[in-house]
């Protein structure tokens, strides 16, 4: 399984070895997996929230793995999980975030599904939409500054944030200063309950980027590796000084928007079971067997390998302590200064 | 005086037909592209007057459209008075006049008398005329599209036909995000809107190079779905056209335009701004040189609408209003101190006392 070329046929793979596609596929798994976990857990009354990425995987670990480890910066949105474990963070992160424990890199304060972490290069972000889009351009505006070539930032959201003024600013302001940035829109088709029609007359965000000077490009997000070659082209663009990208997959949310939504209020099952034939995961498992990348046998055993270490990484999780009472306030203040004391 | 009353006193002729080859009047009548170029003169006058004003120490501020004649004259032709609503931005002096304030009411801003629509509370040319539909707006940079907008989608939720929105932005402020929310919900909703930017190219000190890496505003209304429209903001007729389209178009239905005329400011920012901290003399007098307002009397002197004389009595006429515009404002009084509170809470509510 060590070799880089296989029998693969009629599989255009952009430059993706074996053992990439099969990171890819595995990262689409765990994804899944770990997306149930947090309902799971939810319902189970573990964990108070979870929002779901199903759908999104295809387009999350393709994206992931253009991403430079140890160089570039992701400034994700919530609906990320695929992004933040293809660029390194483990499940058992996932779940210290989402069980809210205290060795959780936020310290368990923030929301679950808001994941950062300093040493992958994960900015910690608000949930307000848009909200995060002007400190990636922020932080590519440093690498600018400091003229730190080779470096870029992937700033993600869905379709719903594109409405925001803070988009628009970003969106702006990243094209005057030719700033090294990759604006990925994961577009699902709802922000919450809101369909697109209702959210946009044009429904082809790519198509705002000519306005702003920059190049655009609309992609499939349920295909890995077309995710992979159209987000790669950009960072590499705007790594060597070609500024920014707007790149925009189109994908499904297959869940509702949150733990906390019930989607059958504004759409059919029927429109969802619709959808779900157009699953993303399956769809790569079938190409990946075809293509030979990966045998009937492979994929058995990787699924159990996933359940596993998300068993593994759920037990872990929930068996650490939350947060003491006392650290509340710590974090705060430089030093011991508590101005309410 | 209405422009009707000047035409009698100045035009050569009552005629649509008396154009020169290539001159293309878009429908406007001779008595129209008169009342056009009386406005561009009483803008001119007007600007000026406040410059000498503030200079003189007798108003504390006052901002320049020297540049916008144009534009803003056109414009206010294609909207229909006593229908349509007017949502200007600081700049437009122009579009307030051409829409029927007169220049008392502008002097009496400039002069924050009580006697201005606003009781002499607002910024020096931030006009609002409930009579005839404009709209009070605030100076920071967007904040009065959302309002448009919801001016906008007001008459459609109450199936009002035949009537649009008329806003106006600078360059500038298109870079606000308010800019981008009001555009994208305008179309989701097909709302009766023309967003017209009168592009000067400075946003007070900040050129379009560093404002916008595509200087071509009107190409982000393919984003959103709406028409854009470019237009040379020193063509008076040519902005009348444009505008006159998007707003027919919205009335009946069609939905928001973006329009985006390139003209340039030849004056400071405002009397508070010294312009030659950032740009260089030479830069303004070359711009100088397409100067829409005598290129327009040209224009209409050389199609027979208007003689050398008329031209003179024209702009003779233009002087003395906003001379007695000026004496008349000046003489009223100041806001008195005990009305600071009235217009705040309605009937004698006063929770600060």
């Amino acid at each position: 399984m060590a070799k880089t070329e296989t029998k693969a046929k009629s599989l255009d793979r952009h430059g993706l070895t074996d053992e990439q596609l099969r990171a890819i596929f595995r990262n689409m798994l765990l994804q899944r997996q770990l997306d149930n976990r947090g309902f799971q857990l939810n319902r189970q009354g573990k964990v108070p929230f979870a929002l779901g990425s199903e759908g999104h995987e295809a387009l999350q670990a393709g994206a992931a793995m253009a991403f430079e480890r140890g160089k570039d910066i992701l400034a994700p949105y919530y609906r990320d999980l695929g992004l933040a474990i293809g660029i390194g963070l483990t499940p058992y992160e996932i779940m210290l975030s989402l069980f809210a424990r205290a060795a959780d890199h936020n310290g368990g304060r923030q929301f679950p599904n808001h994941y950062s972490s300093k040493h992958a290069g994960l900015m910690s972000f608000s949930s307000i939409l848009a909200a995060h889009i002007p400190h990636a351009v922020g932080a590519a505006y440093a690498m600018k500054y400091r003229g730190e070539g080779g470096r870029a930032v992937l700033v993600t959201c869905g379709d719903g944030t594109t409405s925001e003024g803070e988009w628009h600013e970003s969106m702006n302001f990243a094209a005057i200063h030719k700033l090294p940035l990759v604006m990925l829109v994961e577009n699902n088709g709802w922000a919450i309950s809101t369909p697109i029609e209702h959210q946009m007359a044009q429904p082809e965000i790519w198509k705002r980027a000519a306005g702003y000077g920059m190049p655009g490009k609309r992609f499939n997000g349920l295909d890995p590796i077309e995710t992979y070659a159209t987000v790669n082209e950009a960072l590499q663009r705007a790594r060597s000084g070609g500024g920014p990208t707007i790149v925009e997959g189109t994908c499904f949310r297959f869940l509702a928007h949150s733990t906390d939504d019930n989607d059958l209020t504004y759409r059919t099952k029927e429109m969802v079971l619709e959808q779900r034939k157009h699953d993303p995961v399956p769809a790569f498992e079938q190409t990946l067997l075809d293509a030979g990348v990966m045998s009937a046998a492979d994929i058995e055993a990787m699924r159990k390998d996933v359940l596993r270490e998300t068993n593994d990484a759920t037990d872990k999780a929930e068996a650490m302590p939350y947060p003491q009472a006392s650290d509340l306030y710590t974090h705060l203040y430089e030093g011991a200064w508590q101005p309410w004391q | 005086m209405g422009h009707r009353d000047y035409f009698h006193l100045v035009a050569t002729k009552s005629s649509t037909k008396n154009t020169p080859p290539g001159f293309a009047r878009h429908g406007l009548t001779d008595e129209q592209l008169v009342a056009i170029l009386r406005t561009m003169l009483m803008h001119r006058r007007l600007e000026t007057r406040g410059f000498e004003l503030n200079r003189q120490g007798k108003i504390p501020f006052a901002s320049a459209g020297e540049g916008h004649e144009a534009v803003q004259a056109g414009a206010a032709m294609a909207f229909v008075r006593g229908k349509d609503i007017l949502v200007p931005y600081y700049r437009d002096l122009g579009l307030d006049l051409g829409v029927g304030l007169r220049p008392v009411e502008v002097l009496l801003s400039l002069f924050g008398r009580a006697d201005d629509h606003s009781g002499g509370r607002q910024f020096p040319h931030h006009y609002a005329s409930k009579q005839l539909g404009i709209y009070t707006i605030s100076s920071v940079l967007a904040a009065q599209l959302p309002h448009a907008v919801g001016a906008a989608f007001a008459m459609k939720y109450r199936n009002e036909r035949d009537r649009a929105v008329l806003t106006t932005v600078g360059d500038g402020a298109t870079s606000e995000g308010e800019w981008h929310e009001s555009m994208n919900f305008a179309a989701v909703h097909k709302l009766p809107i023309v967003f017209l930017c009168e592009n000067n190219e400075w946003a007070i000190s900040t050129p379009l190079d560093k404002q916008m890496a595509n200087p071509n505003i009107w190409q982000r209304a393919a984003g959103y779905g709406m028409p854009g429209v470019v237009v040379d903001g020193f063509d008076p007729i040519a902005c009348y056209a444009a505008t006159k389209d998007a707003m027919d178009r919205a009335r009946s239905g069609g939905g928001p335009t973006l329009i985006e005329a390139k003209c340039y400011r030849f004056l400071a920012h405002t009397t508070d701004d010294d312009d030659r901290t950032y740009r260089s003399r030479e830069e303004v007098e070359t711009r100088r040189k397409d100067d829409p307002v005598p290129k327009f009397e040209r224009l209409l002197v050389e199609a027979g609408i208007l003689s050398a004389e008329g031209l003179e009595a024209l702009k003779r006429s233009v002087l003395a209003e906003a001379n007695e515009a000026t004496d008349q404002a000046e003489a009223m009084p100041y806001p008195l101190p005990e009305a600071l509170y009235e217009g705040v809470y309605a009937d004698d509510f006063q929770p600060w006392r």
